[in-house]
């Protein structure tokens, strides 16, 4: 009967009652890593700003996930469900970039950081309805020479 | 606080489905549902953040210029104010324990407020990119960025916020039908809350996904 | 639990007192006559015949539209058709087989029918969601369907960007339905792991589910863990078809080959999706005719947890040649291997089972054989053009095509029609006729054989799939091909034959098979909960025909 002591369990946690205090802990928490991410998002870090705003929304989503979804007093399964569907976001994102990373680079979209081709002209072109130029922009002098 | 486990029966309970082996493991049947439903949300989302990265990589000027001619003071406020909602949610599951019925209404009507408020901000943000013209694709007409992947950042931009608010919208009808349940029937309580508990559940995963979204879309 | 009176004893012959019960317990078929009563059931059984009936009749119209194709390809000019239409048959063909076939055949049909009563359970945790996921599935089906009447679409049933995205076919009406019935396979994948997890009977552990039970769980991971991608790809795609948002477009910084990321994240884990149930369907097949138990239960349990995990690492094979970088193609093509690990093991745990077995040669058994040799001669050949270098000409050829139909048809397929006969006595409670049955499966696997190793020739000969017209050469293999679709055909038209026949007049039986499987423990077929009575236990392991101990002195080696 180990699935009736799952439940059995898992039903006395969630008994268990927690004061509100928790909850408010939590949110007072989330909302000074909110200032703190848009603190440090406004100095624009050149290298590894995304990064950190990417590690302070994690320990955001823990947070919710383990309080407000209470899965700290869930068990097994859930956690498992949980901890499965972020490993294969993780799992499809990175075999995608790891893609785009080592890739030959005239395979790369024109005009990316990883390509060596010019970019197709986003100003140009307004008749072909191509490239969403409006009748009125001029051409930038943006293009990438080659 | 009532921490003893309370067996089914002594306080009016939710019906047992005659095929269940008991109420303990129909509601970790039902936990356990939710939690594969969020699961697939999860993953939903996991496809656009997978398009983003892979942008993102590619063009991480026009990301960078692109993401400064959003309005952050919107996005911030918008961030707190479903954090907030979050919090709400969380106490609407907090009082159906302790079975006080109006302050589980009064929660999720709070919430229901908040995440009108969420998407009235949100129009006002659509409405000015539609007014100046950072639209996804073909619809982009924008003089200030002018740079490749420009127009990508806004499709990307578009469709996840879109799918988010739709989660929204899908969020708000799952909780106004818990509200309705609380003010009116008024039964939940310690051996009965499920149905705010998923509900809320579900919120805070529409929660957790903008909690991505804000530092993607605002702060790269 | 109360020791059950009304159900057998364990060890007794299964179901013989259950079935003098018949007059008083009226059985899942007879419980309720109406229509309504069919149409707003929430029994799973229920549930699982009228998937069988559209099930069956899309793959009715899925086989019309190969046999269209191979009648077309009878000559290397035009045929039948013009060249455009021969575009949007094949199309339909994968679109029809693909979504709305295989992947709900095995899980929705017999998964559905089956669970409950190999777990002991009265039904799936969640029976209204499957009654939903039922709807779901004919509104998606729907959707497709009226797109292909209205045209129908042409950029072959995966859809690939930029093309998906520009063509005038009807496309945003198929994809929006293939949309829908993601999520019907995602609300029969969830109900399936819950139940599994919750509605467990007594006595019956992780480890003594059948195993039907562990490759539907595994298959339920893959659904609820890879549909929602594709469900948001084919929004995507479909957004980029009628608004040209630029997601995926080149000339404004968006790569298809993310696309083809995507898509495969979900798709190649749908071949598992579609293959492991019919593992699970040979495992149970395999031991009740070779009345021995299963060799090595804890591989073939662990393996189709493996099968779906790996299944997930090796979506890259399908885009060598497609501008994917080099690097990544080497690693997804090391992964891939791995896949060939864990389905070798099944093959030789069954190997193992059937080796000293007393092996009873009715019409499972014989899809039995031909299943073993398409999955071997499929795999093998998926191994081939999982590696790089040998991919990089056979790509987009015959070749891959009979590789990957030697899967989908020759496993799943073979698998669909021994679950089929092995469970009709269960579902119907009565009995078809044996040697119609094996003159069909004798059609089917020669049939079979007929058409797709031509392909094979013909792919490794140089011609390149969904073409229209090929070269005067290759005129005899395409010939040799149709042939044995035909064949193919016919074996089908007998089997509709004989078991609409047998439905009608067919004899009452019970357990024709004698099988010990947990679902064979209540009467054929089924009363409405499943079982009469208190909930019977389960002291045997699954697949228990020999006891060891007791074997030891005859047999040295079981």
């Amino acid at each position: 009967m180990a699935i009736a002591n799952e439940s059995h369990q898992e039903e006395h946690n969630m008994q268990e009652h927690h004061g509100a205090g928790r909850y408010v802990v939590i949110w007072v928490v989330l909302l000074v890593l909110t200032l703190v991410t848009v603190f440090t998002g406004r100095m624009h870090l050149p290298s590894f700003g995304l990064l950190l705003a990417l590690v302070i929304a994690s320990v955001k989503g823990t947070l919710v996930a383990l309080y407000f979804m209470h899965l700290s007093e869930h068990r097994g399964a859930n956690r498992l469900v949980f901890g499965v569907s972020i490993a294969f976001v993780v799992l499809l994102i990175g075999f995608t970039l790891m893609d785009f990373g080592t890739r030959f680079r005239l395979a790369n979209p024109p005009g990316s950081q990883y390509s060596d081709l010019q970019a197709v002209d986003i100003g140009a072109n307004p008749t072909e309805g191509r490239t969403g130029g409006h009748q009125q922009i001029q051409k930038q002098g943006h293009e990438v020479h080659e | 606080m009532s921490s003893a486990h309370v067996t089914p029966g002594s306080v009016p309970g939710p019906k047992l489905a005659a095929h269940f082996a008991s109420l303990e493991v129909q509601k970790h049947a039902a936990r356990l549902g939710m939690w594969l439903f969020l699961a697939t949300e999860i993953l939903l989302f996991a496809g656009l953040f997978a398009c983003y990265a892979a942008y993102r990589f590619l063009f991480p000027e026009a990301w960078a210029a692109s993401s400064r001619s959003l309005d952050l003071t919107m996005g911030t406020i918008n961030t707190v104010v479903l954090i907030t909602s979050s919090f709400t949610a969380a106490m609407a599951v907090h009082y159906a324990k302790e079975g006080k019925n109006a302050m589980v209404g009064h929660m999720n009507v709070l919430t229901l407020l908040m995440a009108v408020g969420f998407l009235v901000i949100k129009f006002f943000e659509y409405k000015h990119k539609f007014h100046i013209g950072t639209l996804p694709g073909r619809y982009y007409f924008y003089e200030g960025i002018q740079l490749p992947g420009a127009p990508l950042y806004f499709t990307v931009y578009f469709a996840s916020t879109a799918l988010h608010a739709l989660h929204v919208v899908i969020g708000m009808t799952v909780l106004a039908f818990a509200t309705v349940r609380a003010y009116r029937v008024g039964d939940f309580n310690a051996n009965n809350y499920t149905q705010v508990e998923l509900g809320s559940m579900y919120w805070h995963l529409v929660d957790l996904v903008w909690i991505f979204l804000f530092p993607m879309l605002y702060l790269v | 639990m109360t020791p059950s009176s009304s159900i057998a004893a364990p060890g007794a012959v299964p179901g013989h007192e259950a079935h003098d019960d018949h007059g008083h317990h009226p059985s899942y078929l007879t419980d309720g006559t109406t229509v309504k009563s069919w149409l707003l059931t929430v029994d799973h059984k229920r549930i699982g015949i009228m998937y069988m009936v559209w099930v069956l009749l899309f793959f009715l119209v899925g086989g019309i539209f190969a046999l269209l194709i191979r009648i077309e390809l009878l000559t290397p000019g035009p045929t039948i058709m013009d060249a455009m239409t021969y575009n949007r048959v094949f199309t339909l063909h994968g679109v029809v087989m693909i979504f709305l076939f295989m992947i709900p055949a095995i899980p929705s049909i017999f998964g559905n029918f089956l669970l409950p009563l190999m777990l002991g359970a009265k039904d799936v945790a969640f029976p209204r969601l499957n009654l939903l996921s039922l709807y779901v599935y004919l509104a998606g089906a729907g959707f497709a369907l009226w797109g292909m009447l209205n045209g129908g679409l042409d950029t072959g049933w995966t859809f690939y960007t930029p093309y998906s995205a520009h063509t005038t076919t009807t496309v945003a009406p198929v994809l929006f339905g293939a949309f829908i019935i993601g999520f019907s396979s995602i609300l029969t994948g969830m109900n399936f792991i819950v139940t599994t997890h919750t509605m467990r009977a007594p006595g019956i552990t992780w480890f003594k589910m059948p195993l039907m039970v562990w490759a539907l769980y595994a298959t339920s991971c893959i659904q609820v863990l890879a549909t929602p991608v594709i469900g948001l790809l084919l929004l995507l795609v479909t957004a980029e078809n009628l608004f040209s948002l630029g997601m995926f477009d080149v000339a404004r910084g968006g790569d298809p080959v993310l696309f083809q990321h995507l898509f495969w994240f979900y798709s190649h884990p749908a071949v598992y999706i579609m293959v492991l149930p019919a593992f699970g369907v040979m495992s149970e097949i395999v031991s009740a005719f070779s009345r021995k138990n299963i060799f090595g239960y804890r591989a073939v349990a662990y393996s189709s947890l493996g099968i779906a995990f790996v299944g997930f690492f090796a979506w890259g094979h399908h885009m060598f040649v497609s501008g994917q970088s080099t690097f990544n193609a080497g690693v997804f093509g090391v992964l891939t291997m791995l896949v060939g690990v864990f389905t070798a093991i099944k093959v030789f745990n069954w190997v193992g089972t059937v080796y000293k077995g007393a092996v009873e040669f009715s019409t499972p058994f014989a899809y039995f054989c031909g299943f073993l040799f398409f999955t071997v001669f499929g795999g093998m050949t998926g191994i081939a053009v999982g590696t790089v270098s040998l991919d990089v000409p056979w790509h987009d050829t015959y070749f891959v095509v009979a590789h990957f139909h030697f899967i989908m048809v020759g496993a799943t397929i073979m698998a669909f029609l021994a679950a089929l006969h092995y469970w009709f006595p269960k579902m119907f409670g009565k009995m078809y006729h044996e040697g119609w049955g094996l003159v069909s499966a004798a059609f089917i696997i020669l049939g079979f054989n007929a058409t797709f190793i031509p392909q094979f020739l013909v792919g490794n000969a140089g011609m390149p799939r969904r073409y229209y017209e090929y070269p005067e050469r290759f005129q005899a293999l395409n010939v040799a091909s149709t042939a044995g679709a035909s064949l193919l055909a016919f074996g089908f038209i007998i089997i509709a034959v004989y078991l609409t026949y047998a439905l009608i007049y067919g004899e009452r039986v019970d357990n024709p098979w004698h099988s010990k499987g947990y679902e064979w423990l209540t009467m054929s077929p089924p009363p409405t909960h499943n079982f009469i009575g208190p909930q019977p236990t389960y002291p045997e392991e699954p697949h228990f025909y020999v006891d060891p101990k007791k074997a030891e002195g005859e047999v040295s080696d079981v």
